[in-house]
């Protein structure tokens, strides 16, 4: 099924996130470019910080949009934002592509989490939305303990399974899944209520 | 707020499992767990929310203006595709041969030098635990020698997945083929530009039948309505 004549002279720039995915799924272009000038800064992003390297977050950041491109009939809204199903693409495929490069037997020669090791970053400056989020939830971060943080961002950034991460630490596995509850719940708690000082 | 069998086991492990740290079989084991048990059920959702939100802490950076040319260009071209196969595109009727595609398929011995390179390397399906799908291998040729690829197969889909792929070529890419027996190939929407790391996948859907061929060939950008040159992939379905 194609683009209607309709649907072609739709502003796809004027649509919801929500409404551009039915239109890509059936193949049309601009209105996967739409979702792509959205999303693609934030989908760079968590590539690169978690495969470190421009080249590598590149490759990362085209296979996700390749892959959502291909599959847009697979979005359910459901199951959250076309955000979230953004990244989460970007995630998998960024695990993946550490995987493959076995980052993880260079990476787990000392204790520093993923983010600590990854090369300094071209830093740009935020939009106002994505800034305000973005302080909101490193205000929220910032306010868990440390050994929480590091578990999550190991498990989260780095890719790493808990008991990768207890052999790592060398901690009870039971006390590392713990940690992740925690601090995660902790993190709900805080952006729920927004009891974070930003 | 009820909880499921063997809740103790469990109670601890939403946190990993929203993370995706959780190994394959313990994953699975607590997807089994959360069906039954309404706490961890609630815990899952909540705490998804959290994790959700972990990217957005992600120092942010602009991805390069030519990577959004790299994506764009394939995704003109797969559409282009798509638009000129029209509404039949997902399912391909049978090809009618036309003789302007007879490259090198229409070649008797080029024909036949492709089915004794597939026979050559034994090509065989092996069936997935579980999936009900197949696996078959690939055979590498010409600049593509020294690909390692397999096709999995799986319904009317078949992905291609491939490793150690040279480029196509300035001003390529590689097109997937679907050829029937005793029929020209058909192009698929499927076109493809390897990782910097040589990988890559394609999708192929389509009434896939047993005896087909699916092929790559190196391709003008923007794919061709015929091989312009010889298969470096090529895979039979058994």
């Amino acid at each position: 099924m194609r683009s209607s004549r309709a649907e072609e002279s739709v502003d796809v720039r004027a649509l919801a996130d929500e409404d551009l995915v039915p239109l890509m799924a059936r193949g049309d272009a601009r209105a996967f470019e739409a979702i792509y000038e959205r999303h693609s800064g934030a989908a760079y992003s968590l590539a690169y910080r978690m495969v470190g390297t421009r080249a590598s977050a590149e490759d990362v950041t085209q296979e996700a949009f390749m892959n959502l491109w291909r599959s847009g009939a697979h979005y359910d809204r459901r199951r959250g934002s076309v955000r979230t199903w953004v990244l989460g693409i970007v995630h998998h495929r960024a695990i993946d592509a550490l995987r493959r490069a076995s980052v993880h037997s260079r990476r787990r020669s000392d204790d520093e989490t993923a983010a600590e090791r990854l090369e300094a970053p071209e830093r740009v400056d935020e939009d106002v939305a994505r800034r305000d989020e973005a302080a909101t939830v490193r205000a929220a971060i910032d306010h868990l303990p440390p050994d929480q943080v590091k578990v999550i961002e190991l498990a989260y950034f780095g890719g790493f399974t808990h008991v990768e991460i207890a052999d790592m630490l060398e901690t009870p596995v039971g006390t590392v899944k713990g940690r992740m509850r925690l601090g995660l719940k902790k993190l709900h708690e805080a952006l729920s209520h927004g009891a974070v000082g930003t | 707020m009820s909880t499921g069998p063997g809740h103790d086991r469990w109670a601890d492990t939403a946190g990993a499992y929203v993370l995706g740290a959780l190994p394959e079989d313990e994953r699975t084991g607590f997807e089994a767990h959360v069906t039954t048990c309404e706490a961890c059920r609630i815990e899952v959702d909540e705490l998804a929310g959290a994790a959700d939100a972990l990217p957005v802490s992600a120092p942010a950076m602009v991805p390069p203006p030519a990577l959004k040319a790299r994506i764009m260009a394939e995704v003109n071209r797969e559409a282009a595709l798509l638009a000129a196969a029209g509404a039949g595109a997902d399912r391909p009727e049978p090809a009618k041969p036309r003789r302007e595609k007879r490259r090198w398929f229409g070649l008797p011995s080029l024909a036949l030098a492709c089915t004794t390179l597939l026979a050559g390397i034994g090509v065989g399906a092996a069936v997935f635990a579980g999936g009900g799908g197949k696996t078959l291998s690939v055979a590498a040729t010409g600049s593509a020698a020294k690909a390692v690829a397999e096709v999995d197969v799986s319904g009317n889909k078949a992905v291609l997945v491939a490793h150690n792929m040279p480029g196509p070529g300035q001003g390529k890419t590689y097109q997937v083929w679907l050829k029937r027996p005793g029929e020209p190939p058909q192009p698929t929407p499927a076109l493809f530009t390897p990782l910097s790391d040589g990988s890559a996948t394609a999708t192929v859907t389509g009434d896939l039948r047993d005896g087909d061929q699916i092929l790559v060939t190196a391709e003008p950008e923007g794919g061709s309505p015929m091989p312009t040159s010889d298969p470096v992939l090529a895979a039979q379905m058994t």
